[in-house]
């Protein structure tokens, strides 16, 4: 029997995979999309709207279970979603959270759904402030396929005219609580935006999507599909076609190449029977994640790729950036003492932000270059976490929960480090997975530019905070540590250089032309804003730049 | 994806029944919500709770304490909620926090015999609140009880773990998570963005 071979070969079904596999199908083109876990069942692996006294542990989980369950989203209501087989190493000095979902749709299941478009300020901010290096693209070359994104998966704003936040297109937003209108009349006085988010939730029916419940819990999965992730709304699509062929539990292990060193398909590990399969394509894209895609093509090592494939440059898994978390500033707002309670939780911290405000006119007016946004959160939200250091006992004690409950808020900040020799993924030389793989091992460490903008939001959010007349608590302390945010970038990043970019403007590698990048590996940066619907954006003009590749012949479609 | 089950069934004609309610004109836009599928019942404890952790005199000092730290009152407290069975459930789990709880509560038993003459468990329950009152109120704090404070502090963050994650600390807070909204909800206080001299509520 002749061996099949695939137009294209696609490892990963996140946002990156899932919408480079449906525009692919659509366009005519067979795939074989490989998973590393297998499909999820909305009633068995997400929340279902499952109560604390449901749960064994009240939603706590078991304490024995801590120090495997990294991250907010993987907890005791969906901790079967999550990867906990494939280990991962830290550098001497680093510290790295890394939660993985290697289930079909990877974290689209569980994201936050904040979806600000990048901007000509992000795009050319080395050009405004001499750091770094620009991207290969402009605002309007991508502005369209935004716009097209916005269309399919349905997001939630207004039009807010600001410089770093270009406008889209928008569902109607989500409606403002009484705390959006407190903290929006602080920020006026302090002299800083506070405006609704892009939240890819739902608030109407769209495209054939049912529109949201409010029922708050998005990251523990959604059962009806009210906002975007790839299960509900790109897959089905490429299932229709018929052009795809999904295998699941199939964990890439590396891309083979042929006597050329160009890709002739992938190497997995079929992980029910933990035997080694090869599966082969005229093209493969590799969208796995940013520190994963790395990893995969670090183990990719041929005669032709000494160091791993498309790594001519050196480039490969390096300049890694992630966003700093944490939360700058907590309190109450008396205003709001005693009142009844209301649903302020209906999207997570999602419903408004204070979008980048500094550096905008001037890119050095702050002592730190590029900026940061800050989520606001805070109300009624499913547990009154604030209880646990009220002081007193009693009937009082117990009165005065209730007088705090619709309260308290707290600010979240979001900040990208710049990119940094020090910040680097390679293959630990010793630690394997249970599959014999060289796992990922990481160095990062916080700038201090990034460093000095959580010390920054700090002040401005406790001026936010008392300025609507609010009582400030608690003033930052540690950051989250990195990786806790999900939003690492830049591990192949595009430029017009093969001597210093692992990937063209297009995400194909400037090393091997039928080897494609789908996912936040190729920003130079991670700006201020959210990854997911820039993955979603540039794979999207990724996939129809490979499409057209195969059209032109290059990659030889039969 | 999968997960046509009969549950997701079930969700979907409750969310059905929910946005059809909440146009009736009885309901204000956000007040409807419906009730958690499956779960029409309160916790009902058995009356004979053998502890994991806990030997019977500490679990029912611990119980004690859920009950004076969140009493019974015009609303149901912890010791309805089934706090103490939350907490020795917990601790059994959890090596971290199980000598705390074994030293705090030898603590507590000596320093209430060295005081008063008797057990903790065997105090009148005013005797009791005038032994705690030093260890749970800043303002009240006394020299030499560092440990005690510990375990208390210790003591009421359990309780109201165990206490706001139950059904009756749910509707003690009338906590509106994971209920079903036919729109966004919306803050009731047009024209007051500031929201200065609302109204309090009456309960």
């Amino acid at each position: 029997m002749a061996k099949q071979i695939y137009d294209v070969i696609v490892i990963g079904t996140g946002a990156g995979g899932g919408m480079t596999i449906k525009t692919l199908c659509e366009a005519g083109l067979k795939v074989c999309a490989l998973n590393a876990g297998r499909r999820l069942d909305p009633e068995k692996d997400f929340r279902y709207h499952r109560m604390p006294w449901d749960m064994k542990f009240h939603g706590m989980d078991d304490p024995k279970r801590r120090g495997e369950s990294f991250g907010y989203m993987d907890n005791e209501y969906t901790k079967a979603a999550w990867d906990h087989e494939i280990p991962f190493t830290t550098a001497p000095g680093t510290k790295w959270m890394w939660p993985r979902c290697n289930a079909v749709g990877g974290k689209t299941n569980f994201w936050g759904r904040s979806s600000a478009r990048f901007s000509e300020i992000d795009f050319k901010a080395a050009s405004r402030d001499g750091y770094d290096v620009d991207w290969p693209v402009t605002y309007d070359e991508i502005s369209p396929y935004y716009t097209r994104v916005e269309k399919m998966i349905g997001v939630a704003s207004t039009v807010q005219n600001r410089p770093s936040n270009p406008d889209g297109s928008y569902l109607p937003p989500f409606k403002y609580r009484c705390l959006d209108f407190i903290l929006e009349a602080g920020c006026n006085k302090v002299g800083v935006p506070y405006l609704p988010d892009r939240c890819a939730q739902l608030t109407q029916p769209h495209e054939g999507h049912p529109a949201c419940h409010f029922c708050g819990e998005c990251t523990t999965g959604c059962d009806v599909g009210a906002f975007f992730s790839t299960p509900y709304f790109l897959l089905p699509k490429a299932e229709a076609t018929k052009n795809l062929e999904l295998r699941t539990d199939a964990l890439a292990k590396n891309v083979l190449v042929d006597e050329n060193g160009q890709a002739t398909g992938v190497a997995y590990i079929d992980r029910k029977t933990k035997q080694e399969a090869e599966v082969y394509g005229r093209a493969v894209v590799v969208a796995a994640s940013c520190v994963e895609s790395a990893r995969i093509m670090l183990n990719s090592k041929s005669r032709h790729w000494p160091n791993g494939i498309a790594n001519s440059s050196g480039q490969l898994g390096r300049n890694l950036c992630d966003h700093l978390y944490g939360e700058s500033a907590r309190g109450y707002l008396p205003q709001l003492l005693g009142q009844p309670s209301f649903p302020d939780h209906v999207a997570d911290s999602t419903i408004a932000w204070m979008p980048r405000w500094q550096n905008l006119k001037d890119p050095r007016e702050e002592k730190f270059i590029r900026g940061y946004s800050v989520y606001p959160d805070g109300g009624c939200t499913e547990f009154p976490g604030f209880a646990t250091e009220l002081d007193g006992f009693g009937s009082s004690f117990k009165r005065e929960v209730k007088r705090r409950y619709p309260a308290p808020v707290s600010f979240g900040i979001q900040a990208p480090s710049l990119r940094s020799d020090a910040n680097y993924l390679d293959l630990d030389p010793e630690v394997k997975d249970p599959y014999g793989i060289p796992v990922a091992r990481l160095h990062f460490e916080w700038d201090e530019n990034v460093l000095k903008m959580w010390e920054h939001s700090k002040q401005v959010c406790a001026d936010v905070l008392r300025a609507s007349g609010g009582e400030l608590e608690s003033l930052g302390g540690e950051p989250e540590i990195p990786g806790f945010s999900l939003h690492e970038t830049g591990t192949c990043r595009m430029g017009n250089d093969p001597k210093n970019f692992v990937t063209n403007r297009f995400g194909q590698t400037h090393d091997v032309p039928n080897l494609y990048v789908c996912d936040a590996s190729v920003f130079l940066n991670c700006t201020d804003k959210t990854t997911t619907i820039s993955i979603l954006t540039f794979s999207l003009r990724t996939s129809e730049h490979l499409i057209e590749n195969f059209r032109r012949g290059e990659h030889r479609v039969v | 994806m999968a997960g046509q089950g009969v549950g997701r069934r079930e969700v979907l004609r409750i969310l059905g029944t929910a946005a059809a309610a909440a146009q009736f004109p009885g309901f204000s836009k956000w007040s409807f919500a419906c009730g958690h599928v499956g779960n029409a019942k309160l916790q009902i404890k058995p009356s004979s709770y053998q502890p994991q952790f806990f030997t019977p005199t500490e679990y029912a000092t611990v119980e004690r304490l859920t009950e004076i730290i969140i009493p019974s009152d015009a609303t149901p407290g912890a010791k309805e909620a089934g706090v103490g069975e939350f907490i020795d459930f917990m601790v059994a789990h959890d090596p971290d926090p199980q000598y705390p709880f074994r030293t705090g509560l030898t603590w507590l038993n000596a320093h209430s015999e060295r005081s008063l003459g008797k057990k903790f468990i065997e105090l009148t329950p005013e005797q009791q609140t005038s032994l705690l009152e030093p260890l749970g109120f800043k303002d009240k704090e006394r020299p030499g009880e560092r440990d005690g404070r510990s375990f208390f502090r210790l003591m009421r963050e359990f309780t109201v773990t165990g206490f706001y994650t139950s059904e009756i600390g749910y509707k003690e807070l009338d906590n509106p998570s994971l209920k079903f909204y036919s729109e966004s909800p919306e803050c009731p206080h047009k024209g007051n963005p500031e929201h200065l001299h609302l109204p309090q509520a009456s309960s």
